[in-house]
């Protein structure tokens, strides 16, 4: 009976698709057409998601071959189990919010039309990831999901930054994905299939580690995880609801979601790379995103940090935990990046932080949803986030990683820190600039989004956790919410209070300290610039601007010089020698007779051998 | 007999001769007033295309006798279509109309010429992957590449006489060395002109008493590789389309170019056994060094022409390492793959040359530091390239992507370094595609273009742009959405090549394998045209 709903799949599936072509061929220049059409096609996805996700019980399946290349099947199909059905939920609800958010906050933009149809392109990408039911699949979807990213970031392309920052996102995303590629062609060798059904019946207990280090790379990539996590700052040269939706809510969660569905497939050498370098990340991502005065690039350090932490929950066995963390981050994420898009949108564009203080007064709805999300983002106990955060972290305690555990509490600081941060200089305070002075409330089709996402689901989803936790990992969850959910003395706890007194109090203190400028790099200004340095930037940079260019030129003369010089005019020389004075001359003139003779030698040797025989 | 298959049989014949007929008119006809000259030449652009979209697209399923026609007749005229080269012929159809309309909206001097070659060139190579005999298929590549030269030569932009000169060195000896090296396995084979069809040839060599001299194979792959660009003997193609006119390049590079490719698999892979042995070790090692060595010389490129001439080299090495796979492990996913590598690089390469042109024109210039934030000015132009580009790096949803990944999966039982190397394409691909697109169309406006905005103002993508461009991506991604189109045509054929590629030489036992795409032809009267 569950396969009556791969009709329904098809719609959510390819709806978008629609919508994107159709825009980008008639709507180019209907732009307020685009922007409602777009809109009207994501909220048509997300009740169809949420048709999905009420009425349809166990796995939904459905399976076709688009071709065969030798033996190799090209299939195309839908597996949508428990996780698949929440993410399905949680990747169509927030993306119709961002797309109202959007009609708002792109109102005076000349390209709205093209705008829309990249929402649209990354909303069928997405989806395509979230269904597919084979590798070969999910890596299509995951390439074209790198695609609509490119094309969003590259929104205000006559910038300099947003070019730069496109071709980056993209050509960081391909790097992980050559190792994904070779991870692909690894499974189809050892086990023959690249179903996911198939795949584990087949892997059995020891999987080798290449297949799960390699698979990795698409992850690492794709989820901006060191050492392929430069492009993620950057990537906030978007628009600010393509931050939201693609690189703080959606996408970057893929790489999670992908993770938890081939987890049979990751070996344990695999497993606690992601754990340490997963928890080491949110530490330090955490501590990085005190050094940035601009808004969205301080929560795209934050995103850094959080998509660190569903790494590290895979990383100790817990997939589901890494699937819910990643649905009530994308809930309190996206709600904390539009609520910046509303600050810098009724600030003029200002996006600097220093800049503002004091919008609580002028912007209180805004402010209101965005202390909210916060909080959630805090871990503050009964939000959100502190379901899914604080039981990651017990969970490493429970299975004694200690070094995880702590680089766990270093992060669950680190976010009340710049948090706490965040709220003081963006909201409290007084307006340090003109613009901050004479900031305004946004358009209802701005505020609506941020308070159904930031009031009602930043807030409210931890109350639903039981429910969107998967049934697989209710045991594993139970334990840590039962515990949390009664007493106050789980370690995990302990240290979340511990860090919001401290951090969050601390914080806002702190910041209050100085005025128009950072408190930090005002007390501190080397531990700022140590913060805000960009090492692994620079080691690319390094590389592109140093060997792999030197190494570009060098082949290209060597190619010049001893293939085209050396080698042929050598050897044609030779020829000619051979062949005598006449076909020289021919050479050096260059002229039409010069191959006109050559056809007829051709034509004479081919005579001859034909009279010969 | 049957009068349906004699039907498309005569319309085979059609598209392939119509282009050279008007082609002749054009040259003879020079009185003709210029309405005539571009109604001609159009309908000879346009003709292979509509039978392709009639008869070869509605021909879904399994390959049947609808599409193994073939029209009998001496043997110039043994014309048909296998397995492999019914994609690859629909695929020069699309592009030659591209060109054609590309060359229509040109103005050249002697204009009725220009175009009267380029129908000799587009026939020549419809009728290349057309036919079934092999003196027949030699005869019509060196129809096809006679209007190269010329057009090379008279029409061609900066450095078009060194280039042409090049180019007709290179491929006149690469031409005969092949030729060479299937004239001794005819000979080996005991085959006449009449009958050396491909699949002849096989069922000759099988039956040979003596083993092909190890000569053979060797000057039949070097030199049908020099045609399609394969490491070391490339040099010629970077300049050669670089000079070329626009048209020209787009056939060359996307449709006549795959001459060589195509007779790597009808001839050299199952006849000459290519991928065994030491042979198939240096055959290995070239193909490697394509996709390598120029993938790095596409990145120190700064001129978007030169830059596409090269990309079109270097994309060549997946297709040759899909023919190396398939013939020396006898894996047919890699000769699957290589096939539809060459159709899709056909369309995509065909549709960047057009577009780069349609820089040119506006701007003057093909040089990256001239160039930059044509996009504000050019959104629909820029939205066409960036397509093209992503096509051509292997995008999902263009055909690129299945040739592709097919090579990389069938490549999945070699070592992983081997496997990582052919793979780094994707990124050192993007590195330079992604380059290319921004030097020339992101950022904020260059000074050249400021200026040239001012003294010779230009506009947007015109609409017989746009047709030609379209159409391109067009094909490209209905074979991207619909893979099954081309691999349902050479699934069968690819299976038969790559089991006869690693046939074990010694036993000469009836149950050795055959060539599928030639044994109707070659056991089975076929219906006849007459």
């Amino acid at each position: 009976m569950s396969n009556d709903f791969s009709s329904l799949v098809h719609w959510i599936l390819f709806l978008p698709l629609v919508a994107a072509a159709f825009s980008a061929l008639f709507l180019r220049r209907a732009g307020a057409f685009a922007a409602w059409f777009s809109t009207a096609t994501a909220f048509t996805i997300a009740g169809l998601s949420l048709q999905l996700l009420l009425q349809s019980t166990g796995d939904v399946t459905w399976h076709v071959e688009l071709a065969k290349l030798g033996e190799i099947s090209l299939g195309f199909g839908y597996l949508i189990d428990a996780n698949a059905r929440l993410m399905l939920f949680v990747v169509s609800f927030v993306a119709a919010w961002i797309h109202l958010f959007s009609v708002g906050y792109m109102q005076d933009d000349a390209a709205r039309g093209r705008f829309f149809a990249g929402l649209s392109i990354f909303m069928f990408s997405i989806l395509g990831i979230v269904v597919a039911d084979n590798l070969l699949m999910t890596f299509i979807f995951w390439e074209l999901v790198g695609f609509s990213s490119y094309m969003l970031i590259a929104h205000y392309f006559d910038k300099d930054f947003a070019a730069a920052a496109s071709k980056k996102a993209f050509i960081t995303n391909r790097i992980g994905d050559l190792g994904f590629i070779l991870g692909i062609a690894l499974c189809l060798h050892l086990y023959g299939t690249l179903d996911f059904v198939a795949l584990k019946a087949a892997a059995g207990p020891a999987v080798p580690v290449a297949v799960g280090a390699l698979l990795m790379c698409g992850f690492l990539g794709k989820s901006a995880q060191f050492p392929l996590h430069v492009w993620l700052t950057d990537a906030m040269a978007g628009p600010t609801p393509v931050s939201a939706l693609i690189h703080a809510a959606t996408m970057v969660a893929a790489g999670v979601y992908f993770m938890a569905r081939v987890s049979f497939l990751l070996a344990p050498e695999v497993l606690s790379w992601m754990a340490i370098s997963g928890a080491g990340m949110a530490a330090l991502a955490g501590l990085c995103a005190l050094a940035q005065t601009d808004i969205k690039k301080s929560l795209a350090y934050s995103t850094l940090a959080h998509l660190g932490i569903m790494g590290c929950a895979l990383g100790l066995g817990h997939p589901e935990l890494a699937v819910l963390h990643m649905a009530m981050h994308a809930f309190f994420k996206a709600t904390l990046f539009l609520g910046a898009g509303s600050v810098i949108h009724g600030c003029h564009h200002e996006q600097d932080m220093l800049k503002m203080g004091g919008l609580l007064k002028k912007m209180p709805l805004t402010a209101a949803t965005f202390i909210a999300a916060t909080l959630s983002n805090c871990a503050v106990p009964f939000f959100a986030g502190w379901y899914s955060k604080d039981a990651i972290i017990e969970a490493a305690w429970h299975g004694h990683h200690h070094a995880v555990f702590a680089f766990l509490a270093i992060a669950a600081l680190a976010t009340c820190l710049y948090s706490g941060r965040m709220i003081r200089l963006v909201f409290l305070g007084e307006a340090n600039s003109e613009a901050a002075e004479h900031a305004h409330e946004s358009p209802w089709t701005m505020t609506l989004p941020i308070t159904v996402l930031g009031l009602v689901f930043a807030v409210g989803a931890g109350f639903a956790a039981h429910y969107l936790i998967p049934a697989s990992s209710l045991q594993v969850v139970d334990a840590a919410l039962t515990s949390l959910h009664f007493s106050f003395t789980a370690p995990s706890t302990i240290i979340g209070l511990l860090a919001l007194v401290f951090g969050f109090g601390g914080a806002l203190k702190f910041y209050g300290t100085t005025r128009g400028a950072d408190a930090l790099q005002v007390v501190s200004p080397r531990a700022y610039a140590l913060l805000e340095r960009r090492w692994m930037d620079g080691l690319y940079r390094w590389w592109i601007d140093g060997p792999q260019r030197r190494i570009a030129e060098f082949i290209a003369f060597l190619d010049l010089l001893l293939i085209n010089g050396v080698a042929v005019r050598w050897i044609a020389g030779g020829a000619t020698a051979a062949l005598g004075h006449l076909t020289g001359r021919t050479f050096h003139r260059g002229q039409t007779r010069g191959y006109a003779l050559w056809i007829v030698i051709g034509s004479l040797l081919l005579a001859w051998y034909l009279l010969a025989r | 007999m049957d009068t349906f298959s004699t039907l498309n049989a005569s319309l085979l014949v059609t598209a392939i001769f119509l282009p050279i007929l008007i082609g002749l008119i054009l040259l003879a006809g020079r009185i003709l007033p210029s309405s005539w000259v571009s109604g001609l030449a159009f309908l000879g652009f346009a003709l292979p295309a509509a039978v392709v979209l009639w008869f070869l697209l509605p021909a879904s399923g399994p390959l049947d006798a609808i599409l193994r026609l073939r029209v009998d007749g001496p043997w110039l005229f043994k014309l048909g279509l296998n397995g492999v080269s019914t994609p690859l012929f629909a695929m020069t159809a699309v592009v030659g109309l591209a060109a054609g309309l590309k060359a229509l909206i040109q103005e050249v001097e002697g204009r009725a010429t220009y175009l009267g070659l380029i129908l000799f060139m587009f026939g020549g190579t419809l009728a290349v992957f057309a036919t079934d005999n092999i003196i027949g298929f030699y005869f019509f590549h060196e129809f096809a590449l006679i209007p190269t030269f010329i057009l090379t030569l008279f029409w061609g932009g900066e450095g078009r006489r060194s280039a042409a000169m090049q180019m007709a060195i290179y491929l006149t000896v690469g031409a005969m060395l092949s030729l060479g090296g299937i004239l001794i396995a005819m000979d080996a084979a005991a085959l006449s002109w009449d009958d050396a069809t491909f699949g002849a040839l096989f069922q000759g060599l099988l039956a040979a008493k003596d083993p092909l001299p190890a000569a053979t194979g060797a000057l039949t792959l070097f030199g049908l590789g020099t045609l399609a660009s394969l490491f070391p003997f490339h040099s010629w193609a970077a300049p050669g389309y670089s000079a070329a006119p626009t048209p020209v390049s787009m056939l060359h590079a996307g449709a006549l170019k795959k001459f060589g490719l195509y007779g790597i698999v009808m001839v050299a892979a199952a006849s000459m056994q290519i991928g065994q042995g030491t042979l198939g070790q240096w055959f290995f090692w070239c193909a490697l060094a394509n996709l390598l060595i120029v993938g790095f010389i596409c990145i120190a490129q700064r001129d978007l022409k030169q830059l596409l001439s090269w990309s079109s080299v270097a994309h060549m090495g997946p297709i040759f390492l899909g023919l190396w796979v398939g013939t020396a492990k006898g894996e047919a996913a890699g000769i699957d793959a290589a096939i539809f590598l060459m159709v899709a690089h056909g369309l995509s390469c065909a549709a960047l040359f057009l577009l780069a042109n349609a820089v040119r024109t506006r701007t003057g210039t093909y040089r990256f530091e001239e160039l930059g934030g044509l996009a504000a000015r050019t959104p629909v132009l820029a939205a066409f390239f960036v397509a093209a580009t992503m096509a051509s790096i292997g995008l999902p949803g263009f055909g690129n992507f299945w040739g592709e990944v097919g090579v990389f999966l069938s490549l999945r039982a070699e070592p992983l370094w081997v496997q990582a190397l052919v793979a780094s394409t994707i990124v050192v691909s993007a590195i330079y595609a992604l380059r290319a697109v921004a030097a020339v169309f992101f950022g904020p406006a260059s000074k050249h273009i400021e200026e040239r905005a001012v003294h010779a103002p230009f506009g947007d993508l015109g609409f017989t742009e746009r047709l030609a461009a379209g159409l391109l991506l067009a094909a490209s991604l209905t074979i991207g959405f619909i893979p099954s189109l081309v691999t349902q045509c050479t699934n069968a054929d690819a299976r038969g090549i790559a089991a006869a590629a690693v046939r074990s030489a010694t036993p000469k036992a009836p149950a050795a394998p055959v060539i599928p795409a030639a044994t109707p032809k070659a056991t089975t009267p076929a219906p006849s045209a007459r």
